[in-house]
């Protein structure tokens, strides 16, 4: 492999990362736009969006790695999957909103951001608990094929995890700026005190947020399983953590200012990896943050909605 | 007339002949023995087979009274947590200072991993506190070089049913250069205390071998991804892949290599020895890995015919080889107490201590006798190969490892 090759695969594995993360990010960022709130919760919606997807899939007869399906029964479970995935992972942030963290609204102080940390272990262990410790086999019904482009390898699976996202990305995207919803979101994060009185339902447009943000994961948690064909519960950790620093270096509150901190965090992963050690992927993203934040306290893109404070 | 202190012997004498006329009495002394498994996360299926296989050994002495008088009671302590997902160095310090603070417990099994071994070493040395470890392999836990990290009070407390990855990690090595004849290899770890012990010490050994070390680097278990540092390997083109570490961070690379690196030669140490390996990774990622153990191959051999019928009678699950030295390590117990007793010795941690050392005790696996620091004199390690056999289930590790060979010693 050529220096050339080499750059160009590092950069193809970085954004399937990085695709990923983005989804993630997305969803602290929704929430927070609007909540001010650092939903800590989001990085096992997504874990447990993987499990519910595994079942999904199991339940179309797919285990292991042996069932291969093309053309449109591929389309028809994978549409089923994400659809059933992203329901069930949207009403679960929904439910997570309205039992934990709503009765906490008005409470000043940090007890809302705590009570998602304590709603992430109670997933966390629930699963644990329920399904068990070891890593389970995610299958993979997507055909291998793989494009050569230079010396570098594009496998099929990629280039349909970068679509999916993509898809989900700009349909969350013009919903935000087209829907009637979306409007209300905005105006929500700009200034929840005058949306209201402007006759925005404030609560339904937390609910939504928390439903958005909580379904991409859940999509996030089906795209790790295919692309890494395994789940565990302990993936949202790193995962999360490294998203929620995506939306961080993009800008906290700031939708595509988390789609590319997600593409960037993914990027460095994969040249750190290269050119230093893996070893030290995780110094290398948390000072390149640091640095973002010590010049630009708003992130690369800054908040769309003037800070409230 | 009888003085009060005859009649007080009469009194004392009657009970005693009362005693010796009914077995099991309450008046058995209970011999209480600690035991630190891996019972939550990653590990658990190994740990639960240990603990199996341990209530059989001591119910086995129980209930043939091995020691007349004596019974043994077993403690186990988990030092899985839900947070680190697998074993956790702080939670194994706790349980050590449990079973430490516990005056009746004379000697302790476990624990099964390095990590947490390292971490009790220090508390079970100031408590007197003896363990045999059934597959813990690091080697600088015993090593005198680090006595005074791990064995503050001066004598060896640590015992192994098991040798260490001074020889596993070497052997290995010596596997990979003299038998497959690998020109490169490129090592990585899992950033754990065994991983990285392993991973050095097959290191060192390759380079003395001549084997081109083309780099080496460390996974963080918790993360993904995998294919960055694979993409790199793979530019490099290595002959061979070795892995330190255990299965959490090992399935993904098993998963991702196979993607990536295919017929590149790939091997780890008995970390990845297990059904969480299989059943994780699966078929056909994991087809072709060597990974070795640090014992001698028991469950397909003869001597461990009947144990292996016994065990999978009992709990309808079949022994790996560490479910194996983990019994062997309750029979060095029960000897080393019978020995105590027959020589009408008082049984104290001690006391329990020097006998473990000084034994020689028929096990399974033959012949259990230490060397000074505690390691099993003998030291053999057994490499095997992972080999599809779609007639038994694809997470047996017994049907689906292929014994290799004992691994070449230096």
């Amino acid at each position: 492999m050529t220096t050339f090759d080499l750059l160009l695969q590092q950069t193809i594995n970085g954004l399937s990362l990085g695709a990923m993360y983005a989804l993630l990010a997305l969803g602290f960022t929704l929430v927070y736009g609007i909540l001010e709130l650092i939903n800590f919760s989001h990085f096992n919606v997504f874990m447990v969006g993987s499990f519910v997807a595994l079942g999904v899939l199991q339940m179309f007869g797919l285990s292991g790695q042996d069932v291969i399906l093309t053309g449109l029964p591929l389309f028809g479970v994978l549409l089923v999957a994400f659809l059933v995935t992203m329901a069930f992972s949207g009403v679960l942030g929904v439910v997570i909103e309205r039992l934990c963290l709503r009765p906490l609204r008005n409470v000043k102080g940090p007890a809302a951001m705590i009570t998602t940390i304590g709603v992430s272990y109670i997933l966390f262990n629930v699963i644990l608990l329920t399904v068990g410790a070891d890593s389970k086999n995610f299958p993979n019904p997507l055909p291998s094929i793989r494009y050569h482009i230079e010396g570098a390898v594009l496998d099929f699976r990629v280039l349909l995890i970068w679509g999916i996202a993509l898809l989900l990305m700009a349909g969350l995207y013009m919903f935000v700026q087209r829907s009637r919803i979306g409007k209300a979101m905005r105006a929500t994060a700009q200034d929840a005190e005058a949306a209201r009185m402007m006759g925005v339902e404030v609560d339904k447009v937390i609910m939504m947020a928390f439903f958005l943000g909580s379904a991409l994961a859940g999509a996030g948690g089906l795209i790790f399983g295919l692309y890494y064909n395994f789940t565990s519960f302990i993936i949202g950790f790193t995962a999360g953590l490294r998203a929620f620093t995506a939306a961080v270096l993009g800008g906290i509150g700031n939708v595509p200012g988390a789609m590319v901190g997600g593409v960037l965090i993914g990027l460095i992963e994969a040249m750190s990896s290269q050119f230093i050690a893996t070893a030290w992927t995780d110094v290398i993203i948390f000072s390149i943050l640091v640095l973002v934040l010590v010049f630009k306290p708003a992130g690369l893109f800054g908040r769309i909605a003037p800070n409230k404070s | 007339m009888l003085t009060r202190r005859e009649a007080a012997q009469i009194l004392l004498a009657a009970a005693a002949t009362a005693a010796a006329g009914t077995p099991a009495l309450a008046a058995d002394k209970t011999v209480k023995i600690g035991a630190d498994l891996s019972l939550t996360g990653a590990d658990s299926q190994g740990a639960s087979r240990v603990r199996n296989a341990l209530i059989m050994a001591f119910d086995a002495a129980n209930e043939g009274n091995a020691i007349p008088g004596y019974k043994f009671e077993l403690m186990t302590l988990d030092d899985g947590t839900a947070t680190a997902g697998q074993y956790d160095p702080a939670q194994a310090a706790t349980n050590a200072r449990k079973m430490v603070s516990d005056k009746d417990v004379v000697a302790s099994i476990g624990p099964q991993m390095s990590g947490a071994g390292k971490a009790m070493t220090p508390i079970l040395s100031q408590g007197g506190l003896a363990t045999i470890t059934p597959s813990s392999t690091n080697p600088d836990i015993t090593s005198p070089k680090f006595a005074e990290q791990y064995r503050p009070a001066g004598k060896p407390i640590y015992f192994r049913t098991v040798t260490t990855d001074a020889y596993q990690g070497p052997n290995m090595a010596n596997f990979f250069a003299e038998t497959l004849k690998v020109k490169s290899v490129y090592i990585l770890d899992d950033s754990g205390a065994f991983g990285v012990g392993v991973a050095d010490s097959f290191q060192k050994q390759a380079e003395a071998k001549g084997v081109k070390i083309a780099g080496r680097d460390r996974l963080d278990p918790k993360a993904a991804d995998y294919t960055a540092i694979l993409t790199k390997i793979k530019s490099m083109n290595v002959d061979s892949i070795y892995y330190g570490g255990v299965s959490q961070a090992g399935v993904k690379l098993a998963k991702q290599a196979y993607d990536i690196v295919p017929t590149v030669i790939k091997g780890g140490p008995d970390g990845v020895t297990s059904a969480d390996f299989l059943s994780g990774a699966g078929f056909p990622a994991v087809e072709g890995w060597y990974t070795s153990i640090a014992a001698p191959h028991l469950v397909e051999d003869t001597k461990a015919a009947q144990f292996v019928e016994a065990f999978k009678g009992k709990f309808g699950d079949a022994p790996d080889d560490y479910t194996i030295t983990a019994y062997d390590a309750a029979l060095v117990i029960i000897d080393a107490v019978k020995r105590l007793v027959a020589a009408g010795k008082p049984v104290t941690r001690e006391t329990v201590r020097d006998s473990i050392q000084t034994a020689k005790v028929p096990t399974i696996q033959g012949i259990v006798s230490f060397d000074a620091n505690g390691d099993l004199a003998d030291r053999t390690v057994s490499v095997f190969q992972i080999k599809k056999d779609t007639t038994k289930p694809l997470n047996d590790v017994s049907a689906q490892y292929k014994y290799i060979t004992v691994a070449p010693q230096s």
